[in-house]
């Protein structure tokens, strides 16, 4: 089985690749861009902001430069939030506190330290009513991620985006899950024909290992620090003509994703 | 899309380990909730704790999965000849096209808590908690599909209170996209301090037994549990056959339902648009029902703004408390119950409705034969999803 689909929107969000544009040049060769940050979330207000857990921050950077590329407000598509560990902020303060004294626990972090919390805040903060789904798969949460988006891109017209995210451990969270760099990327999905295509792609179960394809040094070393990073080597295809990558999974198919020459 | 039939299913709570324990519960109305007992734990109210999660034990290369979701899984998938019927399902497709799809909130957080408690003051985890595959919302469709066997996508879903209700959405497309070709689906959740404590902060946790859509509700008991279901096309046997589901956001507030319930409405209207179905077939729902004072009322609001005349409909977390990630299997089996041993249970502790806009929940359970159940699962973040199921013969 081998599935079409375009790509018509995308961003990213991590150090040293605070956007698109910055892919763009470290996959040209001019390293990491130092002087810009991820742009601040336009969706949430002042007083949301404060309150949106990291997760939130981090998933939003990137996945409202893929609606704006595609000029698609962002309440419109269906979205697909994946992480292997959600927010690992909140993880470590809602663990603590409960070990040195339960009845100070938070409300509002209680309600954040959900896995669907990101979602959650963008379905809000972008007036998204229809679904808005949040899925994780441990270190193959990029993989399973695509997975679920392109299973909903065969069942319903609209498109779809696809946003994958982890952060860094706090405390001693770390030893178990040593990721040194937070990472973030989107993209947006859709069927054929429906709007101007950065990307065609085909996509079909593979057993293959994950073959990223011709990437920089600074960029393999970013997929080898976060699993949510092996969203890159599809990220890369997408910036620049190639050829084809592999996403694997530790468990089940991964997909072997072809760019189609324009 | 061809529609996915439930060949088999299973369901472990504190009302019972296995349908065969569940029925006669659910026939006489015999709560599985007691006075809260769960270590660690100094809250004075009534939980859903399943029997025997401790005494279950993970052996061998299982052992790196060890936390009470897990156990509580294993317990799960061991009642109902479930394993075996998905050796069965092995012979008729092969493990490389059978999906895992689990829904989940806790995951192993109970092992991070007690991590946490024991560190002592270099803030390093004993080794026994030194487990990665624990520490992840993934980790029990990870372990499940490694239980099982089972080699095609593998995924959890975690959207709070509808995780394991939207499973059977993410199944349905997986084989409709050609992904797959059948699904083990489920929900695992377990009681830990993160829910207690955390629905204790938000004043959403009764003193007592809770009491979905009576006058006198006060709030919600925190219950656990484990459900599986085989789901594939074309079977003509089995419980039930999923004829539609919906799934929609609030986009109000990540704790608080949308007040006139605008995004759990439009998960009803979605589920009978893609069954085919007017209002009028739905036979029976069973409710989402928390029983904290604003979710009920929320809730019949928007099942009145779907259904001119709603149907019977009653909430069964009276037997099993809220069981969060799980409560979407375990109240789409009740449903799959209903429908094919026909009979439709009342809620449990309701001794006086609220008269004047939830008549429709049974205060006496029904013996009917209804064509089509609707299941509602409603969760923080907004997230809502309805299932509807049919008889698989006419």
């Amino acid at each position: 089985m081998s599935q079409r689909f375009d790509i018509i929107g995308a961003g990213i969000a991590a150090p040293g690749l605070p956007d698109w544009q910055a892919l763009e040049d470290a996959l040209a060769g001019s390293g990491l861009c130092q002087e810009r940050q991820p742009a601040p979330s336009s969706l949430l207000s002042p007083r949301e902001r404060r309150r949106a857990p990291r997760a939130a921050k981090l998933s939003f950077a990137a996945a409202e430069q893929a609606c704006a590329m595609a000029g698609m407000a962002p309440g419109e598509p269906v979205a697909v939030f994946s992480s292997a560990m959600g927010d690992l902020d909140i993880t470590d303060y809602m663990c603590r506190t409960l070990a040195d004294d339960p009845a100070l626990l938070s409300p509002i972090r209680f309600h954040n330290s959900v896995h669907n919390a990101a979602s959650g805040y963008w379905s809000i903060g972008a007036g998204a009513t229809g679904d808005v789904t949040a899925i994780s798969a441990w270190k193959d949460s990029a993989t399973a991620g695509l997975i679920e988006a392109l299973a909903r891109l065969a069942c319903t017209p609209d498109p779809v985006l696809l946003v994958v995210y982890d952060d860094l451990a706090q405390g001693p969270m770390r030893e178990l899950w040593p990721t040194s760099q937070d990472f973030s990327g989107a993209l947006l999905l859709a069927r054929p024909g429906h709007g101007r295509a950065m990307a065609s792609l085909t996509a079909e179960p593979s057993a293959e290992p994950a073959d990223p394809g011709e990437l920089p040094a600074v960029l393999i070393e970013r997929i080898d620090d976060n699993p949510a990073a092996q969203l890159l080597p599809l990220l890369a295809l997408v910036a620049r003509p190639g050829a084809a990558v592999t996403m694997a999974a530790e468990q089940g198919p991964g997909l072997r994703i072809s760019r189609i020459p324009a | 899309m061809r529609p996915l039939s439930v060949t088999a299913m299973t369901l472990t709570c504190a009302a019972g380990t296995g349908l065969a324990a569940l029925r006669p519960a659910l026939i006489e109305g015999r709560s599985g909730l007691r006075a809260n007992d769960f270590p660690h734990c100094q809250l004075e109210t009534w939980i859903g704790r399943v029997a025997g999660v401790e005494e279950t034990e993970l052996a061998g290369d299982l052992a790196e999965f060890d936390c009470r979701n897990n156990r509580l899984a294993l317990l799960g998938l061991q009642q109902d000849d479930f394993i075996a019927q998905v050796e069965a399902l092995k012979e008729r497709v092969p493990a490389s096209r059978i999906a895992c799809v689990i829904g989940t909130s806790t995951a192993g957080i109970g092992v991070t808590e007690e991590a946490y408690r024991e560190m002592g003051p270099q803030e390093r985890f004993q080794p026994r908690h030194r487990l990665p595959r624990v520490h992840t919302p993934h980790t029990s469709a990870a372990f499940t599909a490694r239980v099982l066997g089972l080699d095609g996508p593998v995924l959890t879903i975690s959207t709070a209170c509808s995780s394991s209700a939207k499973v059977f959405a993410s199944a349905a497309r997986l084989v409709a996209a050609g992904l797959a070709d059948a699904a083990v689906v489920g929900g695992v959740d377990s009681l830990c301090l993160s829910v207690l404590y955390g629905f204790h902060s938000l004043e959403l946790v009764s003193n007592q037994p809770c009491r979905p859509f009576d006058q006198a509700r006060n709030g919600l008991s925190l219950g656990e549990a484990a459900g599986f279901a085989i789901v594939e096309p074309d079977a003509e046997t089995g419980f039930g056959r999923l004829l539609g589901w919906g799934e929609s956001s609030d986009a109000h507030h990540m704790a608080s339902p949308h007040p006139e319930g605008a995004g759990a409405a439009a998960a009803m209207r979605q589920a009978l648009d893609q069954a085919g179905l007017g209002s009028d077939r739905i036979g029976y729902i069973n409710c989402h029902g928390t029983a904290t004072p604003l979710n009920d009322r929320v809730e019949a609001l928007a099942i009145r703004s779907v259904f001119s005349k709603p149907p019977p409909a009653a909430s069964t977390k009276g037997w099993t408390g809220h069981t969060l990630g799980a409560a979407g299997i375990a109240e789409a089996v009740f449903s799959l119950l209903a429908l094919s041993d026909e009979f439709l249970p009342a809620g449990l502790n309701l001794d006086q409705p609220e008269a004047e806009w939830a008549d429709f929940i049974l205060r006496q359970p029904l013996r009917r034969r209804v064509e089509a159940v609707l299941s509602n699962s409603f969760g923080f973040g907004g997230s809502n999803c309805s299932l509807i199921f049919g008889r698989l013969a006419a």
